[in-house]
């Protein structure tokens, strides 16, 4: 029982920022712009979050508001975020540049002047910034002894409890309810898939694509903030180990629908958990095949089990037609 | 570029010069330049914004470092080879119209397994090159064969496979002690020069010449190379068939293109050339294989910024990978005032100027019509002769 706890909260925990980051790819790919750029944005992101979250470590409403202070983290992370994704957005809709080529552009961007900024406030070689504490949901903080709770109760709960979970799963109805059933949603996919028509029926594909890649810019900068909390052991590295480009693959796996986006993030999560827990050697029974290390072994398997799933499942699979087509009015 | 080199039909030198500033490859040369002069610019604005004292000599190291000494021109080169190999790869299959994100990965198994039997077979360089190239084509067939049989888009592929060639290369490795034996920890190679010097890239005297252990003939390699691509490109049926795939796949095989052979086997030669290029980085003797459990080698995806300078023309990529080895190495020197990821920074914005590059065409053109004017009337004006050079 415990251990299923752990299983399923691990796999919550990794899964979240995955989610985030692969909703917002969608909503950049729905309207027309591939945004290969997640992974640069989930840096700047998570940065500008950390950054701020270290400063106000200490002051005195902060210790008393915690998971206020982690909101407004995650509010700054996601700006942050939306703030880059302009730049990719401005060259691809106003400058009708190569999508691929700017997102690669915010990529090497990112990480770097992370490096650099980081560098520059705390000093020379310092590059990592360790969270405070207090940004963790503990049974204390709803004022419970966590010690009268059944263990895999804890677990489940307040093993890896941060408050970008609860926001992931908030944001992931809002996304769905945006994306299904409002007007909003259904000019932006119309955008994604055949711009000439919606502009011929007034739409405003311009405003459209640059809402799709500012939103996807916010998701990816709170999943920036989730990542770090929970799949970093809240330390910011100036780096997210290709999660950017792993909710990339997330994203198509769940063939540009939230639900299913949702499905291949815990899915991925789920082996990766797997995977991690072998390495902690918390999953002794499993065989080892007589090799040495077999941890990388275990490593290999998210990957692997992703990669055989959708090569039996994506024959169907279709990215939204006018993806990375730059808009021109030109052509019908 | 095709036509700027070759002058052989032009009816004089002015029609030549004005067909010079007229070409593709002019106005994507000068648009590159112009990236690069506007990435410096804003990178210099940066330093500033972080330490303004010494943000002047920062730049000064960035900038001439590179060509300090003979020590450094020839770790440029040895920098460039490997940037060039991977640069080739994702170049390659952005003519067939497929991005290849996953030269990381083709370069790691190529790097491991050509050290691989370099160590346990002791093969000589020229053999463990080969290794390499075979197993990158092989790590870049998965791509190709997802992608043509399954619909699996190349990027997802080639993204999970980078991640499983690291820890694959990393398991081979732990299971196979006579990797590290005699070396002090378990998580390097062991060096060449002491169990197969044979595998160490030959350095003709260029180590001696340059001082220099990074001196070898890695970067002639990947020259030849570059130049071979190039052939293939422009001058065979097959490189014919790739770039009409990349432009428009539809119409390639209505043309009756074989477009999923040409997919796979596009990805298979990106995948040798990554392969290639992790052989000279690690045959050279001055780097080792390292377990890392969660960090991709980024020579792979340093290599996509050097094909999209180059706007992908395989010419172009070898100055490309040049430039972007002389600032790697004159990032070192900024240190210990400026992080060297600062050439990074630099390095993003060239790359994010360059993907407007049909603007900057445009602008260049638009900047050149009086000189082009001047170039047809007579060569006696000085500043149209100064664009030739």
């Amino acid at each position: 029982m415990d251990f299923l706890a752990l299983i399923l909260s691990s796999t919550i925990a990794y899964g979240v920022s995955l989610l985030l980051v692969g909703l917002g790819g969608m909503f950049s790919e729905r309207s027309g712009i591939i945004n290969i750029a997640l992974e640069g944005i989930m840096v700047f992101g998570g940065m500008f979050g950390s950054i701020f979250l270290s400063l106000v470590a200490e002051a005195a409403w902060v210790l008393e508001h915690p998971q206020w202070t982690v909101l407004i983290a995650t509010v700054i992370a996601g700006l942050s975020g939306g703030l880059l994704s302009i730049l990719l957005g401005y060259a691809a809709i106003k400058l009708n540049a190569d999508q691929t080529i700017s997102g690669t552009a915010l990529n090497i961007f990112a990480p770097a002047f992370a490096v650099a900024l980081v560098w520059a406030i705390q000093g020379q070689g310092l590059t990592d910034i360790k969270l405070p504490a207090f940004i963790a949901i503990t049974a204390e903080t709803f004022g419970i002894d966590s010690t009268t709770l059944p263990t895999w109760l804890d677990t489940l709960l307040f093993k890896k409890m941060y408050l970008t979970i609860p926001i992931a799963f908030i944001l992931l109805v809002i996304s769905y309810i945006v994306l299904y059933k409002t007007r909003f949603g259904l000019r932006l996919r119309a955008c994604g898939e055949h711009p000439q028509a919606a502009d011929s029926v007034g739409v405003n594909v311009h405003r459209m694509r640059y809402s799709g890649v500012i939103i996807s810019g916010v998701l990816a900068g709170i999943g920036g903030m989730a990542f770090i909390m929970s799949s970093s052991q809240s330390t910011f590295t100036a780096s997210v180990a290709g999660y950017g480009f792993l909710a990339l693959a997330v994203m198509i796996f769940g063939n540009w629908k939230p639900l299913s986006i949702m499905g291949a993030a815990f899915f991925f999560a789920f082996f990766k958990t797997i995977s991690a827990l072998a390495i902690d050697d918390r999953l002794s029974f499993l065989p080892t095949f007589g090799l040495a290390s077999p941890e990388y072994l275990y490593n290999i398997l998210p990957y692997l089990i992703t990669m055989l799933v959708l090569a039996f499942t994506s024959k169907k699979s279709r990215a939204p037609k006018a993806e990375g087509i730059p808009y021109d009015v030109g052509k019908r | 570029m095709k036509r700027t080199t070759k002058p052989s039909d032009a009816r004089s030198d002015s029609a030549f010069l004005s067909r010079l500033v007229d070409s593709a490859g002019f106005n994507s040369v000068a648009a590159s330049g112009i990236s690069i002069v506007l990435g410096l610019i804003f990178g210099f604005i940066v330093i500033l914004f972080i330490d303004a004292t010494s943000a002047a000599n920062g730049m000064g190291d960035l900038l001439t470092y590179g060509f300090s000494s003979l020590k450094q021109v020839a770790k440029v080169l040895y920098k460039t080879a490997p940037l060039l190999m991977t640069g080739l790869a994702v170049g390659f299959a952005f003519r067939a119209g497929l991005f290849n994100i996953g030269a990381t990965g083709q370069y790691t198994v190529g790097a491991f397994f050509a050290l691989y039997v370099a160590i346990l077979w002791h093969f000589p360089w020229w053999a463990a090159t080969l290794v390499a190239m075979v197993a990158g084509t092989l790590w870049g067939s998965i791509p190709g064969l997802f992608k043509a049989y399954f619909n699996v888009n190349e990027v997802i592929t080639s993204i999970m496979f980078n991640w499983i060639a690291l820890f694959l290369c990393n398991l081979i490795f732990l299971n196979n002690q006579a990797m590290w034996t005699n070396s002090s920890d378990s998580s390097r190679s062991i060096g060449l020069a002491f169990v197969n010097p044979s595998a160490l890239l030959p350095t003709l005297g260029l180590d001696v010449a340059l001082d220099s252990p990074y001196a070898n003939i890695g970067i002639f390699i990947a020259i030849l190379v570059a130049v071979v691509v190039f052939i293939v490109l422009e001058k065979t049926t097959f490189g014919y068939e790739v770039k009409a795939c990349g432009l428009n796949k539809n119409a390639g095989v209505y043309a009756g293109i074989k477009a999923k052979r040409n997919i796979v086997l596009s990805m298979m030669i990106a995948g040798g050339l990554a392969g290639i290029g992790g052989a000279l980085s690690h045959l050279a003797g001055t780097v080792n294989y390292t377990i890392s459990a969660n960090t991709l080698l980024p020579m792979g995806f340093n290599g996509i910024p050097v094909a999209l300078l180059a706007f992908s023309h395989p010419l172009g990529i070898i100055a490309s990978a040049l430039l972007i080895g002389f600032l790697q190495v004159g990032g070192e020197a900024m240190q210990p005032e400026f992080s060297s990821e600062m050439v990074n920074i630099i390095l993003s914005v060239i790359i994010y100027f360059s993907a407007f590059s049909l603007i900057m065409r445009n602008l260049v053109k638009r900047m050149t019509p009086k000189s082009r004017k001047k170039a047809a009337a007579g060569p006696s004006d000085p500043a149209s002769k100064g664009v030739d050079a």
